[in-house]
This record gives structure tokens, sequence and C-alpha cells, in this order.
């Protein structure tokens, strides 16, 4: 389903963070952060990191209300840091529920991989166009792999369609959140500089 | 699962250049299968070509055949997507338009992807059929044809390439029956598809070809931006301790100025928001937030700042909150 909608949403060419995603990010990170707020106060400046991109995480996330594999994982990934709070910054939103879904891992134990496909070699005899056509596959799988442990949620996207869409939506919300965290920041160098 | 094809890179490079023709045209075709009725029309307005919507296929195989065939064959396909182009400009306008009023984040038209997967299984099957009976030269597809019987149902294929003395545009006709290749293909083009989309979306893209590439910089751009999010984090956690009432009225000012704020192109620009011309309002709003915190209050100052901005109104009722949430 998620699927589907994400094939719908890239049929566009508007691929930038609109003024309204900024603000719907801005909106939701402060109240997130008001509620991470008592565990912000008097504490280390580790910690009071940990708070701020949790918070942001989590508000990146909540804007796609669900939607998209990378945003779940990503909540679920907060709520293992720091379940009560993520629950009450989503506050009755169904991604409440999100957060106790389990997906089934995709796992690929590498030495039984690398041994049927020795097996499978020794019975091709391979031409010099093969072999070429062969590593070429093996170095985009690789970095199809490397893509996945980057993107939240990437050992649970079943194929690479619904992972090169997943990274796209999270390529852009990731823009968006660096932009309004970027302008904050300045923002508040400014402010501190006088 | 690795469903993506291994292709050279020579061949890839070829990919980019018909790219763009097949992928649109091949949009166009599946947005204007919608309309009920074009099928049987299709067939007269491409000038004899049925299965317009496969070239796209068509197109995203020939690298593979360039990488194993011969180098001429590249060279004849050039004039063969112009023509095409040419032929089906209409449709491509009337799909273009078609997508580009979807906006990316907010509309979710998934009955409209069910029907659009729908009908592009159900194209490739009914054009499997017509293809024995219709034929037109080109001859990028005596190639595809070629490169069909060294990866898939060999025996098949040759004898279909033997039996006629036409090239098919689409060259399924090897895979005809074989649901799985076809559901590959589909794939392919999926991917291909987004692929495309990635290279708009990741800055500095444009030039760099191939699945691996492109993997690559993606790659290195999402974790640039991962980073970047970790060090502006970092960042507000140290100034946060001396501003931490003013977070929500920093917050509140960016909300109502609206901010229009693009990433820029370059990876990490540290006051390239410059060329937005917000940033300068934000910033000084920002500075009239913190100046009341730290207690250096000079009235002047905030108004000062206010009349620099574009809607001095906006900025005076802001102010006037601002003064009073802090008087509170």
């Amino acid at each position: 389903m998620d699927h589907l909608l994400l094939l719908s949403l890239s049929l566009t060419s508007l691929m930038q963070p609109t003024s309204s995603m900024n603000e719907q990010f801005l909106k939701k990170w402060q109240m997130g952060l008001q509620i991470f707020r008592p565990s912000i106060d008097n504490t280390s400046v580790s910690e009071r990191k940990r708070a701020i991109k949790l918070s942001a995480d989590v508000a990146m996330a909540s804007l796609r209300k669900g939607t998209t594999c990378w945003s779940r994982a990503l909540i679920q990934k907060a709520a293992t840091q720091d379940n009560f709070l993520v629950r009450q910054m989503l506050s009755g939103i169904k991604e409440e529920t999100l957060i106790n879904k389990k997906l089934p891992k995709i796992v690929c134990h590498r030495k039984i991989v690398r041994r049927s496909k020795k097996i499978l070699m020794r019975r091709k005899s391979k031409s010099a166009m093969e072999e070429v056509a062969a590593k070429a596959k093996k170095l985009v799988k690789r970095k199809t792999q490397g893509l996945r442990n980057i993107v939240p949620g990437g050992e649970f996207m079943s194929n690479n369609v619904l992972l090169i869409q997943e990274t796209l939506d999270y390529i852009v919300s990731l823009q968006t959140q660096v932009n309004v965290m970027r302008s904050i920041v300045d923002a508040a160098d400014a402010g501190v500089e006088r | 699962m690795m469903m993506m094809n291994g292709e050279a890179t020579e061949a890839e490079l070829f990919l980019n250049c018909a790219d763009m023709s097949v992928l649109e045209r091949q949009r166009a075709q599946l947005n204007y299968h919608h309309l009920p009725g074009f099928f049987s029309n299709s067939s007269t307005i491409n000038g004899g070509e049925i299965d317009d919507g496969f070239l796209a296929s068509a197109g995203l195989d020939l690298p593979e055949i360039y990488g194993e065939v011969h180098g001429d064959a590249r060279i004849s396909v050039s004039p063969g997507n112009i023509t095409n182009e040419s032929g089906n400009s209409k449709k491509r306008k009337f799909g273009c338009v078609d997508t580009e009023t979807k906006v990316f984040n907010e509309k979710k038209k998934m009955m409209m992807m069910d029907r659009e997967v729908e009908v592009e299984e159900e194209e490739e099957k009914s054009k499997i059929t017509e293809q024995s009976t219709k034929s037109i030269m080109k001859m990028k597809n005596k190639a595809k044809k070629e490169q069909n019987s060294c990866s898939n149902d060999s025996s098949k294929v040759t004898k279909d390439s033997q039996r006629t003395d036409y090239i098919h545009v689409r060259a399924r006709r090897g895979q005809a029956t074989d649901s799985h290749s076809i559901a590959e293909r589909a794939r392919r083009e999926k991917i291909s598809e987004r692929m495309k989309f990635l290279q708009d979306l990741v800055p500095g893209c444009e030039k760099i070809t191939g699945k691996a590439g492109m993997l690559d910089e993606i790659i290195n751009y999402v974790q640039s931006l991962q980073r970047q999010v970790e060090f502006l984090s970092m960042k507000l956690a140290t100034v946060s301790p001396r501003l931490d009432f003013n977070i929500d009225d920093i917050f509140a000012k960016e909300v109502v100025s609206a901010p229009m704020m693009n990433l820029p192109n370059t990876v990490m620009p540290p006051h390239m928001m410059v060329n937005s011309g917000y940033p300068h309002d934000m910033v000084n709003s920002g500075y009239v937030h913190f100046n009341p915190m730290q207690q250096v209050v000079t009235s002047s100052d905030p108004l000062a700042c206010f009349n620099n901005g574009q809607s001095a109104t906006m900025w005076d009722s802001d102010v006037q909150n601002l003064y009073s949430s802090l008087g509170v």
C-alpha cells in the first residue's frame, strides 16, 4: 500500500521541500521539544543533543503519518531510546500503534549465499561480457545494501523499487529537517553574537 | 533481492541519453491508457507503432544490448528515438501535464496507481499477442532480440527473429509468456524511473550515469544530510542553555514568517540561506528575541530591525506578543 502511495507521489517533478512542509515540521518539532523540555533542562550537552535530535526525528517521521516505511522505522528506533516521551509526542495518532508493529527483516546470510553462488559459478562458463555484467551487478548490489543500511528501515524493504522510493521521500524530509534546523541555529547564533 | 541487471558502463552512458524520451513516452502511454477507448486508437496515432509504452522498456534495455552486441546499433537508436518523439509529442505532453498536477507531498492517489499498474500488466500481455501480427522496422529491436537470445528463452527468440524480416519495437516476444520476465522488466523500468527522480533531487548528479555511480552519490548525500542534522542538533544543544525560554518564541516567529527555505545545491554551505532572502529577516528576528533574554533591552533596536523587514505590521504584532509573553 505504501508502495503504491509512493509510486503516485513520486510521479511529480516537485521534489523540493516546500514551505508548508517546513512549517509543519517546525510545529511538530516545537511541540516535541516542549514535551522533552523537562529532560532537556539541567542536563549535559550530549543529553540535550540527543533529545533535540530525537524530537526532530520523530517530528520529521510523524509528518508522514505512517505512510512510509522509513518513518515507521524511525519512530520505532526513537521509541527504543525513549518510549514514554515519544509516545507522548505522537499523542494518540495512529503512529502509536506503529511503535509496536514488527516487520519481518530481510536477512541474507552471507556465507550461505556465497557458497551457493560458488556452486552456480562452477557450472556456468562465462564469456568476457557476462563477467563484466556480473561484476557490475555485484557492485550495484553492494551499493544497494549500503543504501539499506543508511535509510532507516531499509532492511525491511523487500524490493529495490520500494527502497528507492523511500529514499526519495527520506531525502526530501531530511532536507526540510536540515533547512529548519539550520535557520534556527542561524537565528540563535545571530542573537548570541550580540 | 537484487533484480537490477548489471550493465556495462559504456552501455549505461547511453542509457541517460535515451532515458528522457522513453520514460516520458512510457509515462504518457500509461497515463493515456486511463482513458477508455484509447487503446484501440493507439495504433493509428502512433502511425503503426502499437505499444509506445514499451518503447520505454526497449530504450531501457538498449544499454544491455550495447554492452554485449556491437556498437553500431548504438548509433542507429537516436534517429529512431527522434522519429518516435515527433510522432508522439501530443501524447507525451498530455502525460506530462497529467503528472505535474500531482503534488509530491500532499496528494495520495493510490487508486490511480493501482489502475496504472494493472493497465501496465494488461497492456503487456495483450500487446504480446498483437505483436505477432504487426511489425515495425527498427534497428534497435533487432539488437534487442539478439540480447534476448543471450539472456532469456533463447530458442524461442531466435526462432522468432528468423521467421520474420521485420524488427519489432517491443522485443518482448521472446519473453512473451513468461510472467516473471514481464514483471522483472516492469520492475526494472520502475527502478530506472525512480533513479531519474533521485537524480533531480540529489545535487550534482546530472553528469553521473549508471546505477552504481548514482547509488554512490545518493548514499553520500544521505550520509551528509544525516551528519548535518547531527551537527546542527549539537549546535543547538550548546546554544540552548542560554536561550531556554526563547525557543518557543523563535518557533512562533518562524512559523509566522512563513519561511521559504530551499536547500541550496552545495552540500555544506554555512550561510547560503541568503539566497532565499528570508534569512536576513529571520536573523533579525532572532536577534530581537534573544535581546530581552540577555537583558540588554534597547527599545529602539527591535523596531529598527522590523522596519528593515518586509511587512512591518506583521512584525509589530509579533513584537507585542513577544514582549507580553516575556512579561508574564
